[in-house]
């Protein structure tokens, strides 16, 4: 592999006035870090792992928040839409927190991240295929942008990546069990929506 | 190599009918495969839908009703021989992903192609050709960045340098200089005419995947960037197609199109590393060479001539896809500044050419410029793989 690094969305130079481009980067970023987990080692693949388990967190949080409101009664057929996708949801959720509880070093921990990898991938192209296509064919312009930013402000809240000068804090904030992670960003996905929606 | 098609017999035709459980493969897996067996995957799918296309086109050129029926019959495997090949591509895949793929493919099997090459105006046409393939696969590399934050290495794997081939701007030819001339039937060698079959289906499909994927895109940059390069995979299959004499009869054709396949399914099955799919390879192998038999046999009866007389006394060396660095690093360093004038090259960009990209540019950048721009935008840098050192052309070299 190259030495280039992509960075993660909204530390790129996109405009990020739309919710879908940015997702699907995100999806992108996801699988980045699940090559980053198989391919370290040690302290380096537990730390890849945290910063996974707290991007697919933000991501799927942000999701249920932000784009299955939107589709569930914004689109014609929608609640089917997203019920399939909350039930690919759940499971990976599951999968993630049974990980989660994991040491990184267990033998066992390798092939039941492949699992997680391949039901993460097939949920993220579903979703960009089922529900993401109707998102950009009915909603407006400036809802798109809205809805951008408040996903952008859920990634903000758990740093999935060390920034720049920040790295210290971002270790000492207690991030919890995953569950209490979605919880928080529910809470400040709900206020910036709230505010800009 | 001793292996002689047309002395092997394989499993009769009335017994090469798949049910749907037979037709139903497991995909192979887009993270952990092997690169090259999904180059395999996607050039036998390229000469799969050539087999079937061509099949098409003789039958409605055929009378006889009875010949049209048994046409009709190899055909209906031909097609699940089609199902069965590309359904082994993972629907998780998106389409720049497998776009990326395709563009392997055009590079490491026509630059495999042109090293074996024994023509040289076939080879030439071969090195002409790949310098393009090799940009089109640097610019869909930085879209694929661009939209899913994901780098083509982790498609192409490190068997493939991604870095700028001759410009995509300057691919626009005046469509009067895409035609080249063809080989002569009677001359070339049988290895000639494989080749520039096999180049020719795998850029058509190349042209039918971007003519059909490319308006699934929503963004405008990818939307443009396909057609744009849609337009030159028309440009390299006038290309190629035009090195095929043309005066090959219907039914040489035919048994060279079956040979062919048998020469493909017969190489891919020594060098695949997937199981599953050499199993597939070697069923096909064996479904093929009933096919070449009942094309010679259509060539005897309307042609009267022993297809012995057009075909390789034995197979070739087997058609190998493996890493071509030096080799196109080689290419990148003396003819990145070619382009077509009749049916030669120049150097000098001529009065046709610059009329041709007058009128097309119109006066803008293309997309495959403005997909840089953007994503410098976006990164600040450009999305490159040079494993092997800079480019060798130092106008090439990144700013």
């Amino acid at each position: 592999m190259s030495e280039l690094r992509t960075p993660q969305a909204g530390d790129d130079g996109a405009k990020d006035t739309d919710v879908v481009a940015l997702l699907m980067r995100q999806h992108g970023d996801i699988r980045n870090l699940f090559d980053e987990v198989e391919a370290a080692t040690g302290d380096e693949r537990r730390d890849a792992f945290r910063r996974l388990v707290r991007l697919l967190a933000v991501h799927e949080t942000a999701e249920e928040e932000v784009v299955h409101p939107f589709v569930r009664h914004g689109v014609p057929g929608g609640e089917d839409v997203v019920r399939d996708r909350l039930a690919e949801e759940r499971a990976a959720k599951e999968a993630l927190a049974a990980l989660d509880e994991m040491d990184t070093d267990d033998p066992e921990f390798l092939p039941r991240l492949a699992r997680l990898r391949t039901d993460v991938q097939e949920h993220a192209r579903a979703e960009e295929r089922y529900e993401f296509t109707h998102i950009r064919r009915s909603t407006d312009v400036t809802n798109l942008a809205a809805m951008a930013k408040a996903v952008k402000a859920a990634e903000a809240m758990a740093p999935t990546h060390p920034h720049p000068g920040v790295e210290s804090g971002a270790k000492n904030v207690a991030l919890g069990p995953v569950a209490a992670l979605m919880d928080r960003t529910k809470d400040l996905v709900r206020r910036t929506m709230g505010k800009d929606g | 190599m001793t292996f002689n098609p047309l002395e092997q017999r394989g499993i009769p035709l009335d017994r090469q009918l798949r049910n749907w459980r037979e037709l139903d493969v497991r995909p192979i897996d887009p993270d952990r495969c092997d690169p090259y067996t999904r180059c395999r995957v996607i050039t036998m799918n390229g000469i799969e839908v050539e087999a079937i296309l061509f099949s098409h086109q003789l039958a409605r050129n055929t009378v006889d009703p009875e010949v049209k029926r048994q046409l009709a019959r190899t055909r209906y495997i031909e097609a699940q021989q089609q199902k069965v090949v590309n359904w082994l591509l993972p629907g998780v895949s998106s389409v720049l992903e497998t776009t990326i793929a395709y563009e392997q493919v055009a590079v490491d099997l026509t630059a495999w192609v042109a090293r074996m090459e024994p023509d040289p105006y076939l080879k030439q046409a071969y090195e002409f050709g790949v310098l393009e393939d090799f940009d089109h696969l640097y610019r869909y590399a930085n879209l694929y960045e661009m939209i899913e934050h994901r780098k083509a290495e982790s498609i192409v794997d490190s068997l493939t340098e991604v870095m700028p081939g001759r410009p995509t701007k300057f691919h626009h030819r005046d469509p009067y200089d895409n035609v080249r001339d063809p080989y002569d039937k009677a001359a070339t060698s049988p290895l000639s005419k494989l080749h520039a079959l096999t180049v020719m289906s795998a850029e058509q499909q190349t042209m039918n995947f971007y003519m059909n994927t490319g308006p699934t895109y929503m963004e405008p940059i990818a939307r443009q960037l396909y057609q744009e390069i849609g337009l030159i995979e028309e440009e390299h299959v006038t290309h190629y197609e035009s090195l095929v004499d043309p005066g090959e009869t219907w039914w040489e054709q035919l048994v060279n199109h079956e040979y062919n396949e048998c020469y493909l399914y017969y190489s891919f099955m020594e060098q695949e590393s997937d199981p599953q799919v050499k199993a597939v390879w070697e069923l096909h192998l064996n479904m093929e060479l009933e096919h070449l038999h009942t094309a010679c046999d259509l060539m005897r009866r309307y042609d009267g001539r022993e297809p012995q007389e057009v075909l390789a006394p034995e197979l070739p060396n087997v058609l190998t896809f493996e890493p071509n660095k030096q080799y196109l690093r080689h290419l990148l360093d003396t003819q990145m500044d070619l382009t077509t004038l009749g049916a030669g090259y120049v150097r000098e960009a001529h009065e046709r050419f610059e009329k041709m990209q007058e009128r097309i540019h119109g006066g803008e950048e293309p997309p495959s410029e403005r997909v840089m721009a953007e994503h410098d935008r976006m990164f600040g840098r450009e999305y490159r793989v040079e494993s092997e050192g800079e480019h060798p052309d130092p106008r090439m070299r990144e700013k």
